[in-house]
């Protein structure tokens, strides 16, 4: 068992990758602030806490999803804003809500048949998919404005039975990502070609008789899928329209899936580490903001510690 | 016996290679086949294509008269034919479980994976091969026989009636080839077809009826093996005229240019040591993952070897070579490794001839020295080694196989090397082009240089080099001198039917 | 299911798609409003692109390494911050020139050591910096934009030397230093080589990593002096964070025939791709396509230079 022990903690041997350490960082970091700063352990703060992690953990397990394929999606932040731009277009929930999963599934599908089919690099195809699809948005709300169905509003910032509404979705966000990545056959199949991937032998799955390229394509829409519920999350908290308001999270989700243990080569990794990971950014920020930090050098912590992460896991191609 | 399923006049070609040429091969129900012959045979191409993972240029493939398609992997499979092919194909990062049953895995409700039932049956499966490995565990985890075994019991387990085994006893030793020879025979008596490669001859005699020997992409022959002895069973193997297309040898051996001494692959391999004199060319001979490839790959940092000393000329390299500069800090002390794979490793296809000369004078300058046209060493190389090509500014796509070769061989010969270490000196190279590189190979000894080679064929390193070392297991098992070798010697000697006959570890 | 070309395409793939693209944006100006075909006019208009193209002699250099260098956005923040913001204090003018340049080269070795040595994704490292060289630039300028730029650097930016704006003769001069150094120096047959296949090229003998290095610290040390003409063009400076520069820069030099390893555009095709980018602000400026179209117009540049690219590699 110590074997298992060292294994865990080191995060060799795994599946799931190194998330321990981003773990103890997590529960050091929730009990310091505690103790440190009254406001932090009232449930208003934990609340808003969760708010604030919400679109970032919604985003999160989309792009985790694409890079257990060995794939990565850049597209996400313009899809957050394309979706909170549809939604406060001036049309009733039952037109716009139909208009952002079609969008979505669009826009997964044109960079995931690129990737399979045009033989595009996965950052090349999703990082101009990035530029169009916020370019698209800015047509649709030029600048920040309008407002959303009155439901999405209540959602995010309501409360049933007396508890935060947030505390009631989240649980059913994970549950869906935990169907989705370790309680299906489609998960195993993304760890299977993601793993052939880091290997070097992109068609080690496609052996086995798995269709890996319908299987990568319906990972990127689901990518897609996910960066639109992240943003009807985030137009129901802030009630209206915003095309800048994703351009951050293309980043700070690759960040938070890499903090999370999971290998940007593929193959490695894991749900609970990528909630870990998510939630280490909203504690940063909500830290940050409480020790009165600049909003300006959280950005350039935020990037700091990508590069140190992604600095640390061993790739064997280099370039893109 | 009845014909489960039949190959009939397959040709398959990569490039201008042609692997399998109109070979018909007939696999019947409750009998073990033989597939044999020597690498680069055609064998695994012909697997390769009953497994659905390569398509037939010309020629079919039918059961009980009716046509059937092959056209991927899952599709053979759906069709009853399970592979445990000899490079493994596991996925490192699932578990045993996952693996034996992915494609395929059995659902619970609210479509989980039943993961219970995959440990039960993979625990079950292993069980019959005699292993109490643990079904979680990864594979990443396991040592190379593991996994062998773990491929071994995915292929046999499956559902099928026709399994090929493409040498699937390479990491076992011989306890373990018992065990998994009495599932050859239970799986033979429950009617299924067998096809087994292997280079071990007496696992040949033990389990396997039939063989079907096979030489250049041709079939040779199909016999009952109770017909059949090893030395017969060679004999059919062998057998290429010795062509005349090598230059004579000449005795010229001087100082000692390169010397591997203590050297051991792994920390369970036989040490081995070697020299090569100016004047000589060495050949290392040997079947398919003897370790040969990680020996000379050790050299230029491209392999980390277990141990031992390299000597070149009068400088000691430590080992393990520095990956990342071994080949520049070798070639500084005259040594050229030549790649053996020439389109990925070794040239630069779709810049010009002259360009891929150059570069490995270029690459022994700083980058910032001006970057001369070397015109006349170009033309005197495309000259000399009668290079092919209307201008040295053609792309090297454009070039026959031949002529691609003697401008990756002309690099060398163009900077200041008199040490070559080269896998593969003709792969896929026409018989003419054959004969002008060993021609440049012996004038490049004479003039002082020595040479290293690798090859896969035998015939080759009988007629041009010197001395040549039968590696088996890791290590050298026999030494010969090239004139008195014979194509049955060397077969025998990396066979080591003789000696070492059941295996290692 | 593979693609397949008919050779008349496949050979019209391997022209820089800029010549075509720069002909048939000439053609319809030339139509279309044919008094700004004059050389002022375009002086003017090519003066502006000037910035560009030097940045884009950055990104072929890095692209032709299988690397992409997307921080010049982040350089170029933060030399506009230093020369328009008075924290250097009272230095001379001419003290801003080695001053960029430093951090151009300290921002290369970082590029370079993550991407050559770590083997960490080119685009996830250099959007990484320019997150941090944002977030710095705006912290120290407090989120509000710093004052005027030197009139120094912008007498010297509305110059001419001939017909040539100066910015824009500066700019042709570099690249011809550009596409010097690479025909005539070994550096370029290393950067030619990995480009063509980095695994032959280790095998050959090439110092692979020193020259992805290299080559970022280039890319860097241009994007700085691409960004004193960029400051030198502006009255004040701006702390807006727009990736718009360096993703042009990847699409003129994609556009230029120069795609992640093959180098058939050289110099002088990213040259017209920039060009291209000129007349295309011009075109769209006049036909009054709004600043989103032009997004998705740089996104799908790059997307379908990228897909034709995709396709020619899938085909060899």
């Amino acid at each position: 068992m110590t074997a298992t022990l060292k294994n865990i903690l080191t995060g060799k041997n795994s599946r799931q990758g190194l998330w321990i350490l981003p773990l103890i960082i997590v529960v050091i970091g929730f009990v310091s602030l505690s103790v440190s700063t009254e406001d932090f352990a009232t449930s208003q703060n934990l609340s808003n806490l969760l708010k604030q992690a919400m679109p970032l953990i919604i985003v999160a397990i989309g792009q985790m999803i694409v890079i257990l394929l060995g794939g990565m999606d850049l597209s996400v932040g313009s899809m957050i804003s394309l979706t909170t731009a549809l939604l406060a277009i001036d049309a009733p929930a039952v037109v716009t809500i139909p208009l952002v999963v079609v969008a979505a599934v669009m826009v997964g599908f044109i960079n995931g048949f690129s990737v399979v089919r045009l033989n595009v690099h996965p950052i090349i195809a999703t990082l101009s998919m990035q530029f169009i699809v916020l370019g698209v948005a800015k047509l649709i709300r030029p600048v920040a404005g309008g407002s959303v169905p009155e439901f999405l509003v209540q959602w995010v910032n309501g409360t049933i039975f007396g508890v935060s509404t947030v505390f009631l979705l989240t649980p059913i966000v994970i549950l869906i990502g935990w169907k989705l990545i370790h309680g299906s056959r489609y998960g195993l199949h993304l760890f299977a070609i993601g793993g052939g991937a880091a290997e070097g032998q992109e068609d080690a799955a496609h052996n086995f008789g798995i269709s890996d390229r319908r299987n990568i394509i319906v990972a990127y829409i689901c990518s897609a899928l996910f960066a639109a519920l992240a943003g009807a999350f985030l137009a129901g908290r802030i009630a209206s329209g915003d095309p800048n308001v994703g351009t951050i999270f293309a980043l700070d989700s690759v960040t938070a899936v890499a903090i999370g243990g999971t290998q940007l080569s593929g193959g490695i990794g894991g749900l609970h580490g990528t909630l870990i990971g998510a939630l280490l950014m909203a504690l940063l920020s909500n830290g940050m903001n409480l020790a009165n930090l600049s909003a300006f050098l959280q950005g350039s912590i935020k990037g700091g510690i990508l590069l140190l992460v992604v600095a640390l896991q061993s790739r064997k191609k280099m370039g893109l | 016996m009845n014909s489960l399923i039949k190959l009939t006049n397959i040709s398959k070609s990569f490039g201008n290679n042609q692997a399998v040429d109109d070979v018909t091969l007939e696999l019947n129900s409750g009998s073990v086949h033989a597939l044999m012959g020597e690498n680069g045979a055609g064998k695994s191409t012909l697997m390769k294509i009953l497994a659905g993972v390569h398509q037939p240029d010309v020629g079919s493939i039918s059961r009980a008269g009716e046509v059937v398609s092959l056209t991927s992997p899952k599709l053979a499979l759906d069709f009853g034919i399970s592979t445990v092919f000899q490079e493994l194909s596991l996925l490192p990062n699932l578990t045993i479980a996952e693996n034996m049953f992915l494609g395929r895995e059995p659902k619970r409700s609210f479509g989980m994976i039943d993961t219970k039932l995959m440990e039960s049956q993979t625990k079950a499966a292993l069980a019959e091969l005699g292993l109490t490995l643990n079904p979680s565990t990864l594979v990443s985890e396991l040592t190379i026989a593991e996994r062998q075994f773990v491929e071994i019991a995915h292929g046999i387990k499956a559902d099928a009636n026709i399994f090929i085994l493409d040498e699937p006893t390479a990491a076992l030793n011989a306890a373990d080839v018992g065990m998994l020879n009495k599932h050859i025979r239970r799986m033979k008596d429950e009617g299924k077809a067998i096809v087994y490669i292997s280079h071990r001859m007496d696992e040949i005699f033990d389990i396997c009826d039939t063989v079907t020997v096979m030489k250049d992409g041709q079939h040779v022959a199909t016999k009952s093996l109770s017909d059949m002895t090893p030395d017969s069973l060679i004999a059919m193997m062998v057998g290429r005229e010795l062509e005349d297309l090598f230059p004579e040898r000449s005795d010229a051996q001087g100082a000692c240019l390169l010397e591997v001494k203590h050297f051991k692959l792994t920390s369970v391999s036989q040490p081995l040591s070697l020299k090569v004199h100016k004047g000589e060319i060495v050949a290392l001979a040997g079947l398919e993952g003897q370790g040969q490839r990680e020996i000379v790959r050790s050299l230029i940092g491209q392999h980390i070897p277990f141990g031992g000393t390299v000597r070149v000329k009068d400088h000691e390299i430590s080992l393990p070579v520095a990956a990342n500069n071994g080949i520049r800090q070798m070639s500084a002390l005259g040594l050229g490794f030549v790649p053996e794979d020439r389109k990925d490793e070794g040239l630069f296809l779709n810049l010009p001839i002259a360009d891929n000369i150059t570069i490995g004078l270029h690459s022994t300058e700083g980058g910032l020295a001006p970057a001369r046209k070397y015109r006349e060493v170009i033309a005197d190389t495309i000259k000399s080694m009668a290079i092919k090509t209307s201008s040295a500014n053609a792309s090297v796509a454009s070039l026959s196989g031949g002529n691609q070769q003697k401008v990756l061989l002309g690099r060398y010969f163009a900077s200041d090397v008199d040490l070559l270490v080269i896998e593969e000196p003709t792969r896929g190279v026409d018989i003419g082009a054959k004969a002008e590189i060993y021609k440049l190979l012996r004038q490049f000894t004479e003039n002082g240089g020595g040479v290293l080679v690798l090859s896969r064929e035998t015939i080759e390193l009988i007629g041009l080099c010197d001395r040549i070392l039968v590696i088996h297991d890791q290590t050298i098992v026999s030494e010969m001198v090239a004139a008195d070798a014979t194509e049955h010697n060397i077969l025998d000697a990396a066979l080591s039917s003789g000696s070492d006959a059941t295996g290692s570890v | 299911m593979k693609l397949t070309l008919n050779p008349m395409f496949s050979s019209l793939l391997r022209v820089p798609p800029a010549y075509f693209v720069f002909a048939a944006l000439f053609v319809t100006l030339w139509v279309t409003k044919p008094q700004l075909m004059n050389v002022n006019v375009m002086g003017v208009f090519v003066r502006q692109v000037a910035p560009l193209g030097i940045l884009v002699l950055g990104q072929l250099l890095v692209m032709r390494v299988r690397s992409i260098d997307l921080s010049g956005a982040g350089v170029l923040l933060i030399v506009n911050y230093m020369m328009s913001s008075g924290i250097m204090g009272d230095i001379h003018v001419l003290f801003y020139i080695p001053l960029a340049l430093l951090l151009g080269l300290i921002v290369g070795l970082v590029n370079g050591y993550l991407i050559g040595r770590r083997r960490v994704s080119a685009v996830i490292a250099t959007l990484a910096v320019t997150t941090i060289l944002a977030g710095i630039v705006q912290f120290f300028a407090s989120g509000k934009p710093p004052g005027a730029m030197p009139d120094f650097y912008n007498d010297i930016y509305n110059t001419k030397i001939w017909i040539f704006p100066s910015p824009v003769a500066f700019w042709i001069v570099l690249t011809v230093l550009m596409s010097v150094f690479l025909s005539r120096f070994v550096f370029g047959r290393y950067v030619a080589s990995i480009g063509e296949n980095p695994t032959a090229a280790h095998f050959s003998g090439v110092p692979v990593e020193r020259t992805v290095i290299i080559a970022h610290v280039m890319a860097s040390v241009i994007a700085s002096i691409a960004a004193l003409v960029q400051s030198s063009s502006i009255a004040v400076g701006s702390i807006r964070v727009g990736l718009e520069m360096p993703i042009d820069a990847v699409a003129a030099t994609i556009l230029g025939g120069v795609v992640f390893g093959r180098g058939e555009g050289g110099v002088w095709g990213p040259f017209f791709g920039v060009l291209c980018f000129a007349l295309l602000f011009v075109v769209m400026t006049s036909f009054g396509v709004p600043e989103p179209g032009k997004l998705i117009a740089r996104g799908l540049i790059i997307l379908l230079a990228a897909i034709l690219y995709g396709m020619r590699a899938a085909k060899s």
